[in-house]
């Protein structure tokens, strides 16, 4: 195939591309290779913080295995996880991914507690997709399929996936705007000549130009042109909150 | 019409918290028999595609692991609830057990992928008894997973947005902040309106970061 002109680009023209958390990348490195080499999705590692796939404009995806979702110390971690994804991504989905065999008898089945189904109706209340997979390659062609149904509703990841020079302060500054997830960002530093011309688009301009939904566009709209109260500044606040976290 | 299937919806199909309206062929099954005290049954005389009614808008399919394995039934029932319903979330629960397990990944594909809907596979009808308890139960409930609705007070994450601008550490944020209320303000204010504030240097940092071309 022709390598596409210009920067490197998330993916040749009608292929598939998926982001992929740099954290995830030891766990996952048999779904990443399997996506590239069965499935010829480009597969882009990136630090998306906290989520571990991405696989459309508007989709983010959590990847966990069946003993770590049924295990009430990982249960804070998990809420964190799902509520700062609701707040990321229009759709949250999460892979649930049968324990390796190896590790325990294989045909001992896995045993249901309370926890673990209490945790699953919360789940489907809060519109997480739900998805199980049976190891590694069943996951990455989970994850193909998603990018696939994704990309036929128009909302295919389409930008270059490596940002240099001036673009890389813009996008640490759009990294930082309430609702935006990294694949947003990578659409903002493309669809906007300058940060001045972003900070002055209207709603309409910024849900087109970031891909992202209205309610969103206008949460952004609001920060940018929100007016600081000086006496509420100087206070010590350290942390600043993305919406959902 | 197939009479089996007519009603795909019932005219009043919520049930109060803590009731599961069920489709009369379930009465007796072990099932509804696992639901005990925790859960209220009510019998719905008249037969629809649907199994289980819960509050909260929602309703559930069940297919049975001879279902998953005979194949297309459970499909044209799945896809007649989706072409008639307007409003209730539809969980569809499945057997997925050694021998109905090959039939799942399809299954999966076509639920979840092709349809949106959810998908939960149990292993036998006790698990499902208890995991539509929950589901019956959990929605009164605060759920954990619901993002909270965040401060409407913004000034943290102004600040936060003008030391991503190279060059500006808290101070000159702050500083910034005071003359200039906000980004939008920021951004379209000149290098000599700048200056006084932060310095020469910085002020074209900050006209810099705002008004390069990113390309």
């Amino acid at each position: 195939a022709v390598a596409p002109s210009a920067a490197p680009s998330a993916a040749l023209p009608g292929g598939l591309c998926v982001l992929v958390d740099s954290r995830c990348i030891t766990g996952g490195a048999a779904v990443v290779s399997c996506l590239r080499l069965r499935h010829g999705v480009t597969a882009q590692v990136c630090s998306l913080d906290g989520c571990d796939f991405v696989v459309s404009n508007r989709m983010g995806v959590e990847w966990q295995a069946q003993a770590e979702l049924a295990s009430t110390q990982n249960r804070k971690r998990l809420q964190e996880r799902v509520q700062s994804m609701l707040g990321l991504y229009d759709r949250v989905c999460l892979i649930v991914e049968k324990d390796n065999v190896k590790t325990r008898d294989a045909r001992q089945p896995f045993q249901r507690t309370r926890y673990y189904d209490n945790t699953l109706a919360g789940l489907v209340r809060a519109n997480v997709r739900l998805l199980v997979s049976e190891g590694p390659e069943d996951t990455a062609s989970l994850l193909a399929e998603l990018a696939r149904v994704e990309q036929r509703k128009g909302q295919a990841i389409g930008v270059p996936t490596e940002v240099k020079g001036h673009r890389q302060q813009a996008l640490q500054f759009y990294l930082t705007l309430p609702c935006v997830s990294y694949v947003n960002a990578l659409n903002m530093c493309q669809n906007f000549r300058s940060v001045a011309q972003l900070v002055s688009s209207s709603v309409e301009a910024l849900q087109a130009g970031a891909c992202i939904s209205r309610s969103r566009a206008e949460e952004i709209y609001r920060s940018l042109r929100y007016d600081c109260n000086p006496s509420l500044m100087s206070t010590n606040t350290n942390k600043t909150s993305k919406c959902g976290s | 019409m197939d009479s089996k299937f007519s009603p795909a919806i019932l005219s009043n199909a919520v049930p109060p918290y803590g009731h599961v309206i069920a489709n009369e062929k379930w009465r007796g099954s072990a099932l509804v028999q696992n639901f005990k005290g925790n859960v209220k049954v009510i019998f719905e005389e008249e037969p629809g595609v649907v199994d289980f009614y819960l509050s909260n808008k929602s309703c559930i399919i069940y297919v049975s692991e001879g279902d998953l394995v005979a194949g297309n039934y459970y499909k044209r029932r799945i896809v007649r609830f989706r072409n008639a319903n307007s409003s209730l979330q539809g969980i569809i629960i499945v057997e997925k057990t050694h021998l109905s397990e090959q039939y799942f990944p399809s299954m999966q594909k076509f639920v979840v992928l092709e349809l949106g809907l959810t998908l939960l596979p149990v292993a036998s009808q006790a698990e499902a008894s208890q995991l539509i308890g929950h589901l019956a139960l959990t929605e009164g409930k605060d759920n954990p997973f619901r993002r909270r609705s965040t401060s409407r007070l913004l000034e943290p994450v102004v600040l936060a947005l003008v030391q991503q601008i190279p060059g500006v550490g808290k101070v000159k944020a702050q500083a910034l902040l005071h003359q200039f209320s906000s980004i939008h303000q920021l951004s379209t204010t000149s290098i000599s309106d700048l200056e006084p504030i932060v310095g020469q240097a910085a002020a074209q940092h900050i006209w810099g970061f705002f008004h390069h071309q990113l390309d």
